[in-house]
């Protein structure tokens, strides 16, 4: 009895989380008279696979998957490069003012974006970086969260090891490179993963950063295809699903990291 | 010479630890110490280039502007919502997985599938779902004699609140779930021996015990729920009439609408000094009410 309760509440709960998405999915196959009929259509009667084709011919969605490939796809690369390097830096080094410069690390963990928002357009601007990759890039390279998670997981390595390698005259880089990065794998999945699927899907700063559709991410294409294309929904439903594809892919392949990642975040 | 040529080892190795770090110094210097800085110096800025000196001006202005102060007790009404909601939402639902059940990694799966979406998905999708003409909901309900719903206009904060749960849930509950992996199983046992029922074990031995778990779901919520910004800007434009103008969606509109960035930024401050005393609060009181065992 509370047995089956509980699986009530579970199934109820799931449906509630996946159905949304589901007709979103059915959405994005219906015709345009489908998606306005008195009767709502789940099933559409024949799937419209052109609604896809269409999408790229009303917008430069072709653009937007690039734009987002390249920015979420760079603004990881730079973190699996960095916050690794730094949260060894901090984890086995003794230096002055190591401390202060931690404190001052993790104080940007209370810096939320919008703080950073109209100071940054304005850098952009004087820079000329609106509407540019750089633009939309530098203010994400690195974050004291990569850095902190990644000193967290290199601290138990034993020093003996790095010490023996000195000994053997290995240069500090190639300690780094061959004896501490290896090891931090299963971390540097957590953070990619994470890294990638949280700027894919952001939204803000790429609304705040481009000026032209050509230059825009998939989140704020999408959203200002929307406001201008307000009625069709099968098409708006169409760049959904090409957003939510990628990270659903991600997520099932590799569940077992986004699980231990969020559970990682939780054990400050 | 001696800066080249270290002549102690650990000299050698303070000189390596700063050229790792040397990017890493470089970059939060210049986007974020430095962005911090400006957003203050531009604050006590005015005029459409935010280039003439007003001192406070644009704080005294913020907070005697009515349009502020509703935006503010609008974001705090949300936060609050989602705050009660995840811990609820997310709690309920860890406490369901949290035993052997048949299709428990299924279960967990679809739970956090909205975590992964886009803000740009969630709000579309439900501002679809939701559009009192267009929308699935409507047109199945009337389809089917019942009565249709307007909870964009008649409930809409709660309504975007709810969706925002939809999408945070399935974190909140693996939060909980790892926080509840964390409880020592001797301490149920002990008390079942003692006759304690489930329901008083819940509340004497599971909740006191996770409330470092929801002390830390409760500060991230509050911190993620007081800067919303796309459920505002994609599902109701603020609206109808103010009442979802979130915070930093009017900060936004401040800011890159009406051009007015000294004003902007002032807001911005007083959000950021709001966030951090609230998130300060909470760990102080959350030390507090810590157990130990």
């Amino acid at each position: 009895m509370r047995r089956a309760l509980i699986y009530l509440m579970l199934t109820v709960a799931s449906l509630v989380m996946v159905l949304p998405l589901l007709y979103m999915l059915s959405l994005s196959l219906q015709t345009e008279a489908e998606t306005l009929a008195a009767e709502a259509v789940i099933v559409p009667e024949s799937p419209q696979w052109g609604n896809y084709a269409e999408l790229f011919e009303r917008a430069p969605f072709g653009d937007f998957i690039v734009n987002s490939l390249v920015v979420a796809g760079a603004i990881t690369l730079a973190h699996l490069l960095f916050d690794p390097l730094v949260g060894y830096v901090f984890a086995k080094f003794r230096f002055p003012l190591r401390n202060t410069l931690f404190v001052a690390l993790l104080a940007t963990l209370m810096v939320p974006f919008f703080v950073r928002m109209i100071p940054l357009y304005v850098l952009m601007a004087h820079l000329g970086w609106i509407n540019t990759y750089q633009g939309l890039i530098t203010p994400f390279l690195m974050d004291a969260f990569g850095i902190f998670l990644m000193r967290q997981f290199i601290q138990p390595i034993p020093d003996d090891l790095i010490s023996a390698a000195r000994i053997d005259g290995a240069s500090e880089f190639a300690i780094y490179r061959r004896i501490i990065l290896p090891q931090t794998r299963p971390a540097l999945a957590v953070l990619g993963l994470f890294t990638f699927v949280f700027q894919w899907n952001e939204f803000l700063w790429p609304l705040v950063a481009t000026t032209t559709p050509e230059m825009r991410t998939i989140p704020v294409g999408l959203t200002l295809f929307n406001q201008e294309y307000f009625t069709l929904w099968h098409l708006t439903a169409a760049g959904s699903v090409i957003l939510f594809v990628p990270t659903a892919v991600l997520f099932i392949v590799s569940q077992r990291y986004f699980v231990r990642g969020i559970a990682l975040t939780g054990l400050r | 010479m001696s800066v080249l040529r270290p002549r102690t080892l650990s000299a050698r190795y303070a000189r390596t630890a700063y050229l790792f770090l040397l990017p890493a110094i470089l970059f939060f210097a210049a986007f974020f110490y430095l962005p911090i800085g400006n957003v203050v110096s531009t604050s006590l800025m005015t005029g459409p280039q935010a280039d003439r000196f007003t001192g406070l001006g644009n704080y005294a202005q913020a907070l005697a502007d009515p349009s502020v102060r509703h935006s503010f007790l609008v974001t705090v009404a949300f936060a609050v919502a989602v705050v009660a909601g995840s811990i609820v939402l997310g709690l309920a639902l860890a406490l369901a997985l949290d035993r052997p059940l048949r299709g428990r990694v299924a279960f967990r799966m679809m739970l956090l599938v909205p975590y992964l979406t886009s803000v740009a998905i969630v709000g579309l999708l439900w501002r679809n779902i939701l559009d009192p003409e267009l929308g699935v909901l409507n047109r199945s309900l009337s389809a089917v004699g019942l009565p249709e719903q307007q909870w964009l206009n008649t409930h809409p904060l709660l309504t975007i609140a709810a969706i925002t749960l939809w999408q945070s849930a399935g974190y909140t509950m693996v939060l909980f779930l790892a926080g509840l992996q964390g409880i020592p199983e001797t301490f149920h046992e002990a008390a079942k021996i003692d006759g304690a029922d489930g329901w008083h074990r819940f509340w004497r031995i599971t909740l006191p015990l996770l409330a470092p778990t929801t002390l830390f779901v409760s500060v991230m919520a509050v911190i993620s729920g007081l800067q919303a910004f796309g459920q505002a800007y994609i599902i109701t434009n603020g609206g109808p009439g103010d009442a979802t103008d979130l915070s930093v969606f009017h900060i936004f509109n401040v800011a890159f609408r009406a051009r007015d960035f000294g004003y902007a930024s002032a807001q911005s401050v007083l959000l950021l000094v709001v966030i951090v005393a609230f998130t300060l609060i909470q760990l102080r009181a959350g030390r507090r009410g810590e157990v130990q065992y």
